[in-house]
């Protein structure tokens, strides 16, 4: 009797990554849409991707027992259906934000001025060990003036016609740009506004692309490859890193800074303005998949876990 | 294996199968399954409460906590969209199921 052919092979290491990036992915994408529901579930003990070892509890334990103890401030004990190796093991993000603001002191000037090829090299490795992150000052042949400068405040940027800055969910006190931003309304209208363009406007940042030397002379190209660009942002004093994208132009040269953020953006790297500026660095992330979300970084995109 | 009210929409089979085509150690079948499924959940819950308003979320999640296997969860939410929601779901499903079998097939040994 011939012997079966062999079955191919997979590298699985490299597949769970992926998938696991892409669970990272959905589930942020769920909690930052339904933060109530998920909110809801979390309360009785219940991560929303664990439905099925939910199902599995109460079928084993008796439907109805299971229903009548599953009232909030009686949670289940938290069991994940994941195996073990596959679940992100609890340190905190305040203990990645520490060690890469540690790790950062090394390879950043002692003042703000422009970095060296040899430091943004260093700095890169730095964030991809930290998170897992592909990230460089330079990214398919462009680069901005500065890859480390000061940021200051922006207020919310127009994402419609007729939106106003109460219609934007957090910091209503930042106020909203009169005029729209450096790549135009993000949706013609509100009906047309997506999540992902919603969350594109929250996490934005503003880049002197008219400081470019080409920018002039490559118009067409440059600006269609800037718009939305991811980037990643980093507070070297507490570690904190966003992944942001570019959405406005400016600021201009004679304030002394380089960058523009929200006010999402500059409240989570704790990077408040006023007359005040701060540093940060501020990389391009490489991404074709478009799989790194938007919003604060605490965890390693590869890996799952804080820290390697 | 349990049922989840969703589950004859989504048909997570048709990723199984492809992963025991492969040569696969079973302790990493099985994490590659839970993490497929745990994806597919947040997906599901995401389209269903797009569509859903958001004054029957609280009712609908208390549901899915007291009885996730109950297809009359689905009747539930048919009564409150405006869409097939069936039809959204499948839709979905098959979409994330198209990517993950591209990450499967580009994932194979050369």
């Amino acid at each position: 009797m011939p012997r079966p052919a062999p079955k191919p092979k997979l590298d699985a290491q490299w597949l769970r990554s992926r998938i696991k990036l892409k669970h990272l992915h959905s589930e942020k994408l769920l909690t930052a849409s339904h933060p109530g529901a998920v909110a809801q579930l979390h309360a009785v003990g219940i991560p929303p991707g664990n439905l099925r070892d939910h199902a599995t509890r109460l079928l084993t334990a008796g439907a109805t027992a299971g229903v009548l103890l599953l009232t909030p401030g009686q949670p289940l004990p938290a069991s994940a259906s994941l195996p073990p190796s596959s679940q992100t093991l609890f340190v905190s993000p305040l203990d990645l934000h520490q060690s890469l603001a540690e790790s950062l002191k090394s390879a950043l000037p002692s003042e703000v001025i422009p970095l060296t090829p040899s430091q943004e090299s260093q700095i890169s490795a730095i964030l991809h060990s930290h998170f897992g992150l592909h990230a460089g000052a330079d990214l398919e042949g462009n680069r901005l003036n500065r890859s480390y400068g000061l940021i200051g405040a922006e207020q919310h940027l127009p994402r419609y016609p007729g939106d106003t800055a109460s219609a934007h969910e957090d910091f209503i006190q930042a106020g909203i740009t009169p005029g729209r931003g450096a790549w135009g309304y993000f949706a013609p209208s509100l009906a047309e506004l997506t999540p992902q363009l919603i969350r594109t406007e929250k996490y934005y940042v503003a880049v002197q692309t008219l400081y470019l030397p080409d920018w002039t002379t490559r118009l067409s190209y440059l600006r269609d490859w800037y718009k939305y660009r991811k980037v990643v942002m980093v507070n070297p004093e507490n570690g904190k890193t966003i992944i942001a994208a570019i959405a406005d132009s400016g600021p201009s040269a004679w304030t002394g800074k380089h960058f523009g953020g929200s006010p999402e953006v500059m409240a989570y790297l704790e990077r408040q303005d006023g007359s005040q500026k701060g540093p940060v660095i501020l990389f391009f992330v490489d991404d074709p998949d478009n799989q790194v979300p938007l919003g604060p970084l605490e965890y390693n995109l590869e890996k799952g876990l804080p820290l390697s | 294996m349990s049922k989840i009210f969703y589950d004859h929409l989504v048909i997570r089979e048709d990723i199984t199968a492809v992963l025991d085509s492969y040569d696969l150690d079973p302790v990493e079948r099985e994490e590659l399954v839970g993490l497929i499924d745990s994806h597919l959940h947040h997906h599901i819950l995401n389209i269903i409460l797009n569509h859903l308003p958001k004054s029957h979320h609280a009712d609908f999640i208390s549901r899915v906590i007291a009885a996730p296997h109950d297809t009359q969860i689905l009747e539930f939410v048919r009564s409150k969209v405006s869409v097939d929601i069936e039809e959204e779901i499948k839709s979905h499903a098959a979409k994330i199921k198209t990517d993950l079998l591209s990450e499967i097939h580009k994932s194979r040994r050369k």
